[in-house]
């Protein structure tokens, strides 16, 4: 059994329609449904009618949308909330790209390369449709390079100064060396080339010495010999300590002929790039930097990529690759481009998450590792609506990603700074990209439930900082002949712009009904749309099928009746039990001490009310009334305190003059799973009362209503459901003409029953009684009257509280012996 | 060298540089499908200086440091691991069949391998300060080879003619024909035989040539041409030529001279007894 919500009041309030009825009696079938007149209606076909001029029933919500959006200090942004399908992304969207048409488009934004330090790109800002033209010209530039600068260094001229320049530099090697070498040989003593260096031999035959040879000779040979290589070998260190200057000026030679030579090859397309970018002094800036760092890096352009000497050749994909990798960091990653916008942007994010809000960091895979760079920052959501507005739903934004937290983040600090998730939460250490955060100007509006604004405005310290402005979206509206008409004109634009047949005046005049049954309330209407656009298209569909070319009355009653068939699986099956009697509920005869209550269960969209048997036992006791629901935790709170307030309307109406000398149980007959709410606590009350006064309550009505301490009866939920509910279960068991349901008065003005039941009414078979108090409802269930005490308290005989107080005295006097006879003073056998 | 070639044998030493001796060898021995064997040689004039008392070098990352036996050793078997890394890296690449040995004595010694298998040597000792090379230290192997020896000094890559200097039409020519046109048929390459006017001229000389090369699908050209060393080294300046193939005797006999030739072209040569 799915949980039981015996829902609470939710309309309480005068009716302003003024008593039509008398309470106890039978409701006239007339108050049963409030009908919408086609009369009223001064259309034929709703095709006829212009558009409803704006959403209906939102002024409140409109206004505070209205001046956030004027607003254009920080913080300033929205929390729209209502109730899931009152249109409220229709309507933002629409108040939204109303204002961005007029305001002005905002400016491009890339990432290019920190040339300085790779691992920080730089952002920079294009007036908008700019950036694209600059990252095309880039690669125009790189194309136009890697076919210039080879051709530079093909030139004659730079081939002359480079093997100058190479002369110059052996000629000095030869020569030192040279010279120490033949200043050897003359000594007879030759340089010899050693793994690690070089050394001085004494020679023999053209041949190193021997060490026998050596020290064959002469001692005055062999000092001559060692002090002459020792003489050579200071000269020789010497002369190898120079080498690397010589390198490094070798080096430096060559760099700054390549840097030259490049200059020279690039000045004139740089000079045509920066002239184009000239009104811009961050772009010019930049392409000096590239300047700067081609010269530095000519050789780039020069050879195509190859594997390091002793590795195998590298295929031509991976050539490829490494090559474009060369010039990536020439390219220009446009990350929002505004060419072709009109006026400021307006986004809308499915899937607000982190990376989709913040941007991200991509990756490739390179020869088994994953690398990434400037070109791999990706946009997001906060890129695309900068300088204008960004819509997201709130339950999206807080279902487990961090967006939430990287929306507060971004609009905290006013940049957006894409980092990976890593990084946010401090749990990466390897070294990763800092792009230069991106100055934020958004204005965000946050779609959610109510519950959730007020979540957050509760836990959420930074929430009322962020989201100053709430946009409060009304789920119904008043029904008067205005907004019904508007009505007919929100019917009219929603068929014209979902391209559905045009609706006839009857047609129209029974959907204005079924809002009213949705808004649960005959005075109002629902502003769900997205329960209307549903009817209207699945009306559509059967006028269609009926090959009609206007949605008639039929259509739609059709499509409702299709809508409730769709989701009466288990409400048929429990309907089904009860006239099997596996569930019992008792609908003619009498019974002492029990009642049908009735509930509304709630599965998924749909809602249905059932009859749930209460019954109550009472006994002697200490005046506790037992709640076996609560004591088998099954009951909830709501449920609890109703118990509890019933308890204090018998102790405040019967124990002033006596002690309640009773205990007393109830319990929802058959109920398997959770009950809450107090539109049972006037049905518990009721066979209480039956219980003590062993009146039988007449099982031909069913009940709903909350009671208070001083028994009146006040207004419950879903009353309509609840009725049509007994009228399906007496269906069930078989209709005696005598059945109905007793309901608050306060509940009568949120009548709009089925035709089924309305019919019934009007034949006489069935019927709605109104109650007020506590004795009224008592009388009709026990056809008792209930008598009103006179000045003494004392209720005239016969009556049900007579009865009630006279069970009570002898409960009490009852207990009043035990107490004595348990004392030792004897009492009355 | 007459008859199949036997092997390649590929010399390397502590004092040469080996990249390209090691790259024309594989590539070599990968197109005839001889079989290719590394000799490493551990120089016993090395060893030699290094007994001597007073024996320093001068290295180009610390300075003047002691030259002891100990020392090169440790080198020279450091740098006998690499040349063998090195060697069966690149056999491996080319799917060729190689072993290794280091042996002791000089790299002329080393070249006199078998007359049946073709040397290959590295032409230049490794630079200092990025030009001077202490000594050309292949022209100590020319003596010494038993069989044809190639002094490399380019990339197999390179394109280019293999040019046969011939003198006669006797069996030491015969041999270097021989040789060469085994080279050029494995690099797929123009046999340019370039013979003094006295020879090109004589009768059947064409005959004799197509007789020793048809067995090996090559394109010969025949030019007359002085065997001078200038007159060579102006003919060589206009040709595309790869490798240099000339008879141990010529090198021999055209003594500092030749030898002089030899450094200054950018071609291998091959010698030939």
């Amino acid at each position: 059994m799915p949980d039981i919500d015996a829902v609470g009041a939710s309309e309480v309030g005068p009716s302003r329609h003024g008593p039509e009825f008398e309470f106890g009696q039978r409701l006239p079938p007339a108050l049963l449904y409030r009908r919408c007149d086609p009369a009223e209606l001064p259309f034929e076909l709703c095709s006829e009618l212009v558009d409803a001029p704006a959403p209906i029933g939102q002024e409140r919500a409109v206004e505070a949308l209205r001046f956030a959006l004027r607003m254009r200090g920080t913080g300033y942004n929205v929390y729209a909330l209502g109730a899931s399908g009152t249109g409220r992304h229709e309507v933002i969207e629409e108040l939204l790209r109303g204002k961005a048409e007029g305001e002005p488009v905002p400016p491009d934004w890339c990432y290019v390369n920190n040339f300085a330090d790779p691992q920080r790109p730089r952002r920079l800002q294009l007036p908008a449709g700019r950036a694209t033209g600059l990252a095309a010209a880039m690669k125009r530039l790189v194309e136009e390079l890697r076919a210039a600068l080879p051709a530079a260094f093909e030139r004659d001229e730079y081939r002359a100064r480079r093997d100058a320049i190479e002369q110059q530099f052996r000629q000095r090697s030869e020569e030192t060396f040279g010279a120490l070498q033949q200043r050897a040989a003359a000594s007879k003593i030759a340089l010899v080339r050693t793994p690690m260096g070089l050394a001085l031999a004494p020679m023999h035959d053209g041949k190193v010495m021997p060490p026998e040879a050596f020290n064959h000779l002469p001692e005055a040979e062999r000092n001559r010999l060692q002090h002459e290589i020792e003489a050579l070998q200071k000269e020789l260190e010497a002369t190898v300590a120079q080498v690397p200057l010589w390198e490094r000026e070798h080096r430096d030679a060559m760099q700054r002929l390549s840097r030259e030579v490049t200059g020279f090859a690039i000045a004139h397309l740089m000079e045509e790039l920066r002239d184009d970018y000239k009104d811009l002094p961050e772009v010019v800036h930049y392409l000096e930097e590239v300047e700067r760092d081609i010269k530095e890096n000519a050789e780039d352009f020069l050879a195509p990529p190859s594997a390091p000497d002793g590795a195998p050749p590298m295929p031509a994909p991976a050539i490829r690759d490494l090559e474009d990798a060369r010039f990536r960091r020439y390219q220009v990653n446009v990350i929002v481009d505004n060419g072709g916008r009109q006026g400021a942007p307006v986004i809308y994010e499915d899937n607000p998450t982190h990376q989709t809000l913040v941007g991200r960091v991509q990756h490739l895979a390179r020869f088994g590792a994953l690398v990434t760079d400037f070109n791999l920052l990706a946009p997001g959501a906060l890129h695309h609506a900068n300088g204008g507005y960004l819509i997201l739903d709130a339950q999206k934004l807080l279902a487990g990603n961090p967006g939430w937290a990287s929306l507060k983040r971004a609009l905290g600090s006013g940049q957006i700074r894409i980092e990976t998730l890593e990084q946010m939460m401090s749990l990466a250490s390897t070294i990763a990209l800092e792009p230069e955060p991106i100055p934020l100007n958004v204005k965000v509006v946050l779609i959610g439930p109510p519950n959730l604004y007020y979540l957050l405005s509760t836990y959420d310290e930074d929430f009322a900082d962020l989201f100053k402005i709430a946009a409060d979206f009304e789920d119904r509206v008043a029904r008067t002949p205005e907004t019904t008409l508007l009505y007919a004109r929100l019917i009219c634009a929603m068929t014209r712009r979902e391209g559905l047949r045009p609706l006839e005046r009857v047609a129209v005049a029974r959907v204005i009904e079924h809002a009213a049954r949705l808004s649960g309330n005959a005075d109002k209407l629902t502003t769900s749309v997205r329960a209307f656009l549903d009817l209207l298209r699945e009306s559509d569909q059967l006028a269609a099928d009926a090959g009609k070319a206007a949605v008639g009355e039929a259509e739609v009653q059709a499509a409702i009746d299709a809508q409730f068939r769709r989701a009466d699986r288990v409400y048929r099956r429990l309907q089904e039990e009860i006239g099997r009697r596996t569930i019992r509920i008792e609908t003619d005869g009498e019974a002492v001490g029990q009642i049908n209550g009735l509930s509304v269960i709630t599965l998924g969209n749909s809602a249905f009310g059932t009859p749930t048997r209460i019954t109550a036992r009472v006994r002697l006791g200490r005046g506790e009334v037992v709640d076996i629901e609560r004591e088998v935790q099954l009951g909830g709170p709501l449920h609890s305190k109703g118990v509890l307030i019933l308890s204090g309307f018998l102790g405040g109406r019967f124990g002033r003059e006596r002690p309640l000398s009773l205990n007393a149980s109830l319990v929802f007959e058959q109920s398997y799973g959770g009950v809450d709410g107090d539109s049972a606590s006037a049905a518990e009350l009721f066979t209480l009362l039956s219980a003590l006064a062993e009146a039988p309550i007449a099982q031909r009505f069913a009940v709903t209503g909350s009671v208070d301490q001083r028994g009146q009866i006040q207004a419950i939920g879903g009353v309509n459901e609840k009725i049509e509910g007994f009228f399906d279960s007496c269906l069930e068991t078989g209709f005696t003409g005598h059945q109905g349901v007793i309901i608050p008065a306060s509940n009568v003005r949120h009548l709009m029953l089925r035709p089924d039941v309305v019919e019934a009414a009007e034949q006489g078979r069935f019927a709605i009684y109104p109650m007020d108090t506590v004795d009224q409802g008592l009388e009709l269930l026990t056809g008792i009257p209930a008598g009103q005490p006179d000045v003494d308290g004392r209720y005239p005989s016969g009556t049900l509280n007579q009865r009630i107080a006279a069970r009570l005295d002898a409960f009490a006097a009852k207990a009043a012996d035990l107490a004595r006879a348990a004392a030792g003073l004897g009492g009355r056998p | 060298m007459t008859g199949p070639v036997e092997g390649i044998v590929v010399t390397l030493d502590a004092a040469s540089e080996s990249r390209i001796a090691i790259d024309t060898a594989v590539q070599l021995a990968a197109r005839t499908g001889a079989p290719l064997h590394g000799i490493f040689v551990e120089d016993q004039e090395l060893l030699e200086l290094a007994a001597l008392p007073f024996a320093r070098h001068v290295t180009f990352g610390t300075g003047a440091e002691a030259f002891t036996i100990e020392n090169v050793e440790l080198h020279l078997r450091a740098q006998a691991e690499r040349a063998r890394r090195e060697l069966f890296t690149a056999a491996r690449r080319h799917g060729v069949t190689c072993t290794f040995e280091v042996k002791r004595g000089t790299v002329g010694a080393a070249a006199s391998a078998s007359e049946h298998r073709l040397v290959i040597a590295g032409a230049s000792s490794r630079p200092v300060a990025g030009y001077f090379r202490v000594e050309h230290r292949w022209w100590s192997s020319v003596g010494a080879a038993a069989g044809p020896l190639l002094i490399s000094r380019a990339l197999w890559t390179r394109p280019g003619a293999v040019a046969v200097l011939m003198q006669d039409r006797t069996a030491a020519s015969a041999r270097l024909l021989d040789a060469a046109a085994r080279i050029a048929a494995a690099g797929d390459r123009t046999l340019l035989i370039i013979c003094p006017p006295e020879v090109a001229g004589t009768e059947g000389v064409e005959k004799w040539i197509d007789d020793r090369v048809a067995g090996y699908g090559v394109r010969a050209q025949i030019e007359a041409t002085p065997l001078e060393p200038a007159a060579i080294e102006e003919r060589l300046g206009h040709l595309e030529c790869r490798v240099l193939a000339v008879r141990a005797d010529l090198a021999g006999a055209g003594g500092e001279e030749f030898r002089r030739l030899a450094e200054r072209i950018a071609c291998d040569m091959l010698i030939v007894r």
